[in-house]
């Protein structure tokens, strides 16, 4: 076993990845001698050459799509986007292209890229450094999108993703990068795409999470259980396809779902998650099933106050719990 | 252009077969219009006729490893690069024979044992794709190439400027062959760009562009071949405008009123077909006899295609749910 950060966790799943298949590189803005603007492929241009992690102009459009068409070819890729918010020129190539490729081609073509994307807020990054975004993708078959929140499942996961021969969005937090340390493994190892995980167990409710605030529900957890309020938390880490098996058994056994993301509330993973849990729980609930998530506005706002406003704490999944378990 | 003796650049039997493929394109194009006025598949169907020179050339030249990444409407591009007529009426007929069992609209062309990569109907973004192709054969060291068609639509695009400036940056093993038909769909040239030329655009990637005649088999025989050359050999991408146009809509749907008459009479007028036709005659290359016997064999062959496709299964409701992701290691 070895301590590592979360965004060592990833750097460290780069470079074994790397090692292993001579046929994966990457692509993206920074990424190369200086190492990307949070330092997540730091070194590895030095190692493996400026081809194989290829820093690129100003042009998400080209990074996702030409790595998808370089997958065409044998090779496989993991570009960066350096961060969410900067998704949107890529979204052509990731919509039209890496989802539907093997849809439309009848299965002839497969599409191994990973795109790693850089989210989340609550370190000050304003409008257009701070989105979570994952729901335009779950909302897309052909992908699959998935989530870490620990430094573990972050290395784990993408092992899994970089080795799974699909188009798969890694969505990592940036306010997790450093904030974590955990004890990891020296060997290899990955985390199975599809399985959520069950952090905490408990009886009085059910949190389902992802990413960030999975820590919080954990911290949030700790407080409840003075209280005797026994939390499960479980941890989706894939948000497509997801864990309904996992799910539904939490639901059923505690009768209350309380669903916690970061991105806000309307049209968000959350919604999709009670809707399961309505059509194949439903007789087994005790409580309205409750979300916690961002504010419906367009984005984060930068100011202080109003960032902590838009952010999902352990004090607000406690409180939306205190309810729930009262209900 | 002055062509004195044209099996310079290809042999005569290469030149008999290229003719052939331009006839099959020509045969399979109008034919498939008649069937679709008697509804005999589905949807709508994209003819490119009078555009055959500047697809069917550059595929011919290229390799069975060689990429093409097309549009849609690009039937010249998939029977020059050798793909088999019947795969190509089975597709436009949606049938579990096309290489997308079904799944992709009439005229989406793709055959993955030829590397030729089923287009999306997004205009342009096939550009990134074939780029990426690119890309990939550059890292893995591969003396392959990429052609890149689209049409002068496409190159309004915010993608297409992210590809052409990246494989300019890398030299990358790619040919950019836009097909300028004048209009895209009913928009007209002066709309869509300042420019006369196409070509200057490749002047901001750092890479040549050149405007040609697209409907002199020959002058789009030896540019394509140079610029292909070149980039299999390290001198990175070109740029090639072929001027060209289309006889009809947009889709069989479009009856393209918005076109002067004089303009689609004109340049019936400069048909590639028979223009290379008459060189061919003229040099000896082949027969009058020949030439008759290659309409009747391209016949024949749609003929066999059509029959093949009309008698393949549609694929069952149920297999709308596959085909989503790989599964194996």
């Amino acid at each position: 076993m070895h301590k590592v950060t979360y965004i060592e966790a990833i750097t460290e799943a780069l470079r074994e990845e790397m090692e292993r298949d001579d046929k994966l590189f990457m692509m993206g803005e920074d990424i190369g001698l200086y190492g990307g603007v949070f330092k997540a492929t730091k070194g590895l241009q030095k190692q493996f050459g400026e081809m194989r992690v290829l820093d690129t102009p100003l042009s998400e459009s080209l990074i996702a799509g030409a790595s998808i068409g370089a997958t065409l070819v044998g090779l496989k890729a993991v570009p960066e986007i350096q961060f969410a918010d900067f998704i949107t020129p890529a979204m052509d190539q990731i919509i039209q292209q890496a989802a539907k490729l093997r849809y439309r081609s009848g299965g002839s073509y497969r599409v191994p890229v990973v795109f790693r994307v850089c989210c989340g807020g609550g370190i000050g990054g304003g409008l257009y450094h701070s989105q979570s975004n994952e729901a335009w993708f779950v909302d897309q078959p052909g992908l699959k999108v998935v989530a870490p929140a620990t430094p573990y499942d972050a290395k784990g996961l993408l092992k899994a993703a970089i080795r799974d021969n699909n188009p798969i969005i890694y969505f990592e937090h940036k306010k997790l990068y450093r904030s974590l340390k955990q004890d990891i493994p020296d060997d290899d190892y990955i985390v199975p795409i599809g399985k959520a995980d069950r952090k905490l167990e408990g009886e009085t409710l059910s949190i389902i999470t992802y990413g960030l605030p999975v820590n919080y529900a954990l911290e949030a957890a700790k407080e409840l259980a003075k209280e005797n309020i026994k939390v499960e938390v479980i941890d989706l880490r894939t948000l497509l396809p997801i864990d309904k098996d996992m799910i539904l058994e939490s639901v059923k056994k505690t009768g209350r779902a309380l669903i916690v993301h970061e991105a806000n509330k309307t049209g968000g993973v959350g919604g999709e998650i009670a809707a399961i849990i309505a059509e194949e729980a439903f007789d087994y609930l005790d409580a309205p099933v409750t979300r916690v998530a961002g504010p419906d506005v367009p984005a984060m706002p930068f100011s202080p106050p109003m960032e902590e406003f838009f952010m999902v704490s352990p004090k607000k999944i406690a409180d939306a719990a205190r309810k729930l378990a009262a209900y | 252009m002055e062509v004195t003796t044209i099996d310079t650049i290809l042999d005569k039997e290469k030149l008999k077969d290229l003719y052939y493929h331009l006839v099959l394109t020509r045969t399979l194009d109008e034919e498939t219009r008649k069937l679709f006025k008697q509804a005999r598949f589905a949807g709508t169907y994209f003819s490119a006729v009078g555009q055959e020179a500047t697809t069917v050339v550059p595929s011919f030249l290229l390799d069975n490893d060689d990429v093409v990444a097309p549009s849609h409407r690009e039937l010249g591009a998939n029977i020059g690069k050798g793909v088999p007529p019947k795969v190509i009426m089975a597709q436009i007929y949606a049938r579990k024979t096309s290489p997308d069992k079904g799944k992709s609209h009439p005229c989406h062309y793709g055959y993955a044992p030829l590397n030729v990569i089923t287009p999306a109907s997004t205009v342009a973004g096939q550009i990134v794709l074939g780029t990426g192709a690119a890309l990939g054969f550059r890292l893995l060291n591969k003396k392959n190439v990429v052609i890149s068609f689209f049409g002068d639509g496409a190159t309004s695009r915010g993608c297409f400027h992210e590809a052409l400036n990246f494989a300019g940056v890398h030299k990358l093993p790619i040919v950019f062959i836009c097909q300028n038909n004048l209009w895209a769909e009913s928009v007209p040239l002066k709309l869509q760009t300042a420019l006369t030329d196409l070509s200057d655009r490749a002047k901001a990637y750092g890479f040549p562009g050149v405007s040609i005649d697209g409907n002199d088999v020959m002058e789009v025989l030896k540019t394509s071949k140079e610029a292909l050359d070149k980039a299999r050999n390290g001198g990175g991408p070109t740029f090639i405008e072929c001027k060209t146009y289309r006889w009809y809509g947009h889709s069989e749907i479009d009856p393209a009123d918005y076109r002067p008459p004089e303009e689609v009479e004109y340049w019936k007028s400069r048909d590639p077909i028979p223009r290379f036709e008459q060189l061919l005659i003229e040099q000896k290359i082949i027969t009058e006899e020949e030439k008759k016997a290659a309409y009747s064999k391209a016949k024949q062959d749609v003929d066999e295609a059509v029959a093949y496709a009309e008698n393949s299964p549609f694929p069952q409701a149920e297999e709308a749910l596959e085909d989503l992701y790989y599964e194996g290691e």
